[in-house]
């Protein structure tokens, strides 16, 4: 270190620099016995325990004793609008109570960030944009730069009500000051955005994965491992009324609480338009448009794939999202060949395409986020490469959710370098009985039919005697949902049995059968009489059971 | 839910129903249904070719809509295939005693502009 330099007060420049003092400050040979407690008392690692606003009021406390300052300030950078803002202050607290701002470049403080360099200044002389300091009659001030890595984050300054000549070692013990704030102000607002950003990415996931018979979905998400880069991915999988079920997987582009807000809206207008009933291609459509009107700057890449069991038919639409891995009964894995379409919020009145493919009973899908993939140095393709090998691999243990096994064979000893979501649907078998029990509420028909009608293909029934029987056992649900109207958290279930030649449902309830139902009503009874071979009604006090049976005749 | 998609064909509202028709849906379909009628329509067609399920609480709604249109002087005309399973199960309530039935969407509107004519004569 140089000598100390003189403090030119009158004539020539009204503050001076002090070089080479940036980054992390060592103490000369000359500094004080005094001087090493004070150092003592700033770097004292109790400091550490406490609140953000705590510590920095402790630290500027002791600041303020240790250099026999008047007032000691911090004032922290708000990136996203160019000013500093004062956030803790000793001897001038209402700099922090009237929220002083103080633009970048202008004035002390702004010089001391925008140079990211201690700086004394003589009041009498210099530009202060603060009116509090000149109301205090401050006279001479340091200010340091606060900075993390090479990054500015903040200006401490302290001040003095008569002039004082601020040497070297006054420096470099408010610079170690500034350096210890620096590590509390960091971890302090890393902790801050990840709390908000996992509380959002929480409740942005599905609470639940549905539960179907015949159908396993898992699932994962991990946010990358280090620093605020929580982000933009997720997955949402929900019914559609009638039965059919939606899989959304995506990834907004960029990280943090900004990309996840971007992430709920599309969640959200996603849910909407495929709830309104809107086709694939209509969906995506108007979710880009909707995207490029409110002029987010955030494009994302989105695939969302929509299955009907009965069917065993996939719809996917993609919209510049790694293609989604179909794993076949045999076993083999490939991925979904199919155009695909920008990513949604680049560009108006992009055209999409929906493709379709079979899902038969023993398929598994995958959806996943490019972080599951992408390794540093590594060409995509092998890492879709390993994607496959793994995928197989894990469909073959067939005890183990798919989504866990990738899982494990995949990430458990790579450390995250990205937000990595994934969700996994397999198809299984829907040999044997039945057993449903449901909520007692209208929607749940849609999905009801449709866990049926794929039991019923499973029963060989034909389709005639398909729509007949999902008709009818619909048509009990509907009145056992009816019995239990205005009770809360009441369910009812359904159970069906074939052997091979005659099905047999049982829909049960704690309710009466109505016979006093609106106008038109009671036909669901007739309905069912009519379709059917027997359908028996047993009503008590305990509720209502109806029996259907009617037999199968394998025209198909 | 969705609401139906209804357009006018030659001034006769037409109302496209591609979603399953049941308990969960039936009163607000008929609203919109209602509401799609214009004060001076005659008719209005409601296709059913691509409903793929329909239950009594649909069926009920059906009568239901087929009852205000009679108050107005106005006629209710379905769209429903022959091979439509939905066939099978009008014929087993015994739908066509009550409303008119067309297997496809030109014999419907054939039908309306029968009903145009003759409340051009009565004029």
């Amino acid at each position: 270190m140089g000598a100390q330099r003189p403090q030119t007060q009158e004539g020539g420049t009204p503050d001076a620099a002090i070089p080479a003092t940036a980054g992390p400050a060592t103490l000369g040979s000359s500094v004080s016995e005094s001087r090493r407690s004070h150092l003592l008392s700033i770097t004292d690692s109790a400091l550490g325990y406490m609140s953000l606003e705590d510590m920095l009021s402790e630290l500027l406390e002791r600041i303020r004793d240790s250099l026999e300052v008047d007032t000691a300030a911090v004032l922290l950078l708000d990136e996203d609008r160019g000013v500093l803002v004062a956030r803790a202050a000793r001897g001038l607290e209402e700099e922090v109570r009237q929220g002083v701002q103080v633009p970048l470049a202008r004035g002390f403080a702004g010089r001391v960030a925008a140079e990211a360099r201690p700086i004394i200044i003589d009041l009498d002389h210099a530009e202060v944009v603060n009116p509090i300091l000149r109301q205090k009659g401050i006279r001479s001030m340091l200010g340091v730069p606060v900075h993390v890595e090479d990054r500015v984050i903040g200006v401490m300054h302290i001040g003095t009500l008569v002039r004082r000549n601020f040497d070297e070692d006054d420096v470099t013990l408010l610079q170690l000051a500034a350096d210890r704030a620096a590590l509390a102000i960091d971890t302090a607002r890393i902790s801050e955005q990840r709390a908000v950003t996992e509380i959002m990415q929480r409740s942005l996931l599905p609470e639940a994965l549905p539960e179907i018979p015949g159908m396993r979905f898992s699932a994962k998400y991990l946010p990358a491992g280090s620093g605020v880069k929580i982000g933009g991915d997720w997955y949402d999988i929900f019914q559609l009324a009638d039965g059919q079920l939606a899989f959304v997987i995506g990834d907004v582009v960029g990280r943090g609480v900004l990309a996840a807000s971007v992430m709920a809206e599309i969640r959200t207008a996603l849910r909407a338009y495929m709830l309104q009933g809107h086709g694939l291609t209509e969906v995506i459509s108007m979710l880009n448009e909707l995207l490029v009107s409110m002029g987010r700057s955030r494009g994302a890449t989105l695939s969302i794939l929509k299955l009907d069991p009965p069917a065993e038919e996939l719809e996917a639409v993609i919209a510049g999202h790694l293609p989604p891995l179909l794993i076949e009964p045999d076993g083999r894995a490939q991925l979904v060949e199919q155009r695909h379409g920008l990513p949604v919020g680049v560009r108006t009145g992009h055209d999409y395409e929906a493709s379709r493919y079979p899902f038969p009973t023993g398929s598994r899908l995958l959806l996943y986020t490019d972080g599951l993939v992408e390794r540093r140095n590594e060409s995509i393709d092998l890492g879709l490469q390993r994607l496959t090998t793994a995928a197989e691999a894990a469909a073959r243990q067939t005890d183990s959710p798919l989504a866990d096994g990738v899982y494990r064979a995949l990430l458990d000893e790579t450390p995250l370098e990205d937000d990595v979501a994934l969700l996994a649907i397999e198809s299984l078998s829907l040999d044997g009985p039945l057993e449903m029990t449901l909520p007692a509420r209208p929607h749940v028909l849609g999905g009801l039919r449709k866990t049926l009608g794929r039991w019923l293909r499973t029963a060989g029934a034909g389709e005639d005697e398909l729509f007949d029987l999902t008709l009818s056992a619909s048509e009990a649900a509907a009145n056992a949902i009816e019995h239990a109207y205005g009770a809360r958290e009441a369910t009812f279930t359904v159970r069906c049995e074939h052997d091979g030649r005659q099905v047999t449902m049982i829909v049960r309830d704690s309710g009466r059968w109505r016979t006093t139902r609106p106008p038109g009503g009671g036909r669901g009874l007739e309905i069912m009489r009519a379709l059917l071979d027997d359908v028996q009604v047993d009503s008590d006090e305990e509720g209502t059971v109806v029996t259907m049976t009617t037999r199968l005749s394998h025209q198909t | 839910m969705s609401r139906p998609n209804i357009e006018q064909i030659d001034g006769v509202p037409v109302a496209h129903i591609k979603e399953d028709i049941d308990a969960a849906n039936a009163a607000a379909i008929l609203q919109h249904l209602a509401e799609a009628l214009g004060p001076d329509a005659l008719s209005l067609v409601v296709d059913l070719s691509d409903t793929g399920y329909i239950d009594s609480a649909g069926i009920d709604m059906l009568l239901r809509l087929s009852d205000r249109l009679d108050h107005r002087r106005a006629r209710l005309i379905l769209v429903i295939p022959e091979t439509s399973q939905l066939k099978r199960l009008a014929m087993v309530v015994g739908l066509p005693e009550v409303v008119t039935i067309r297997p496809s969407l030109v014999d419907a509107m054939r039908e309306t502009a029968k009903a145009q004519a003759q409340a051009a004569e009565s004029r």
